[in-house]
């Protein structure tokens, strides 16, 4: 387990704990509604890990990195977006494989756009965000993190050029 | 039958592929639900703990309190609880839909929640971190300056382009699922 998951781990123990000791009764109720949340929202969670495994079968580090390379240009930077903006990647898959990108030579814009869209705009999760809010928060929250992306794009194109 | 595609239209997408990539090579069939099952691992190591969060912010945490801490006149101080919420965190984005939706139940602003959900897709700290160190300073600040510039003015705005009645409805759908 990542660090992360021991700090979070960590953080729920302690106050379970300390409620606990506070009252009783008053954990389990919450323990209860934590449960019943918890089957509530795994039916539409599943489903979507079966998308997400079949979407990083195709879309590989390799993949990624053939054609995000040197000199990909306007192309290089819309598939960053695009691919980014699709798929969702663990933080210690993608920055090691922004790093390795800028090793090999691929821009900086290019690589930024990726990096950002991979972080916060996740089409794959749309389903369960507009269950869970609305249509036009989903649509809005992605827009958002998509013209950061794109401001990020043109800070970097300044800052290095 | 229409009915169960029509709910499950994630799920029969999902097979349709699998059946493609079958037939394409096989090898793609195997990682795939390997990659599946990683994911779904990973999921159920870090989601006990987020409901165990969510159960003892939903039977502990008043109302009141969350409205007065993030509600609608909660001003700056909300959008501050509500970055340092999203920034001392830890998992993927799906797993802050849920603490999410605690939130707007309880009565916190649309804008406040909008605000935590986009700095814990990109700003959390431990991610921050690790970005310096593979990214490098300049580039990793220019990344995170940014995107925290953007998600601050958004937030700023983002209620304008909703009704009244639109935003009421977030915290009834909030009230469904948890």
């Amino acid at each position: 387990m990542s660090t992360e998951g021991y700090i979070i781990y960590g953080l729920a123990g302690l106050l379970l704990l300390v409620s606990l000791v506070k009252d009783p009764a008053k954990t389990k109720l919450g323990l209860k509604k934590g449960f019943k949340s918890f089957m509530k929202l795994m039916p539409v969670l599943l489903p979507l890990f079966l998308f997400i495994g079949i979407l990083l079968a195709v879309v590989t580090p390799e993949f990624i990195s053939s054609l995000l390379g040197e000199e990909s240009g306007v192309f290089g930077l819309v598939f960053g977006l695009g691919v980014g903006s699709i798929t969702f990647m663990p933080p210690f898959v993608a920055f090691p494989l922004g790093r390795e990108l800028l090793e090999n030579g691929a821009a900086y814009p290019q690589v930024a756009g990726f990096l950002v869209t991979v972080m916060s705009v996740g089409i794959v999760y749309f389903a369960a965000e507009k269950k869970f809010f609305s249509a036009k928060s989903a649509v809005l929250r992605n827009l958002i993190s998509l013209i950061g992306a794109i401001i990020v794009i043109g800070v970097v194109m300044v800052v290095y050029a | 039958m229409k009915r169960f595609v029509k709910k499950n239209k994630f799920l029969v997408l999902s097979i349709v592929l699998l059946i493609i990539l079958s037939i394409i090579d096989m090898n793609y069939t195997y990682r795939s639900l390997e990659n599946t099952w990683n994911q779904v691992l990973s999921m159920l190591l870090i989601v006990p703990p987020i409901f165990v969060l969510i159960g003892l912010f939903d039977a502990w945490v008043p109302r009141e309190t969350v409205i007065a801490l993030m509600g609608k006149e909660s001003g700056l101080k909300g959008m501050a609880l509500a970055f340092f919420l999203g920034a001392f965190s830890a998992g993927p984005t799906i797993a802050a839909f849920p603490l999410a939706m605690i939130m707007l139940k309880k009565g916190a602003r649309y804008s406040n929640v909008l605000f935590f959900l986009m700095v814990w897709s990109s700003l959390k700290l431990p991610i921050v971190f690790y970005q310096f160190s593979q990214l490098g300073f300049q580039f990793a600040m220019i990344i995170n300056v940014t995107m925290f510039l953007v998600f601050v003015v958004s937030a700023l705005f983002v209620e304008k382009l909703f009704s009244e009645e639109q935003l009421s409805t977030f915290e009834e759908k909030a009230e469904q699922y948890t």
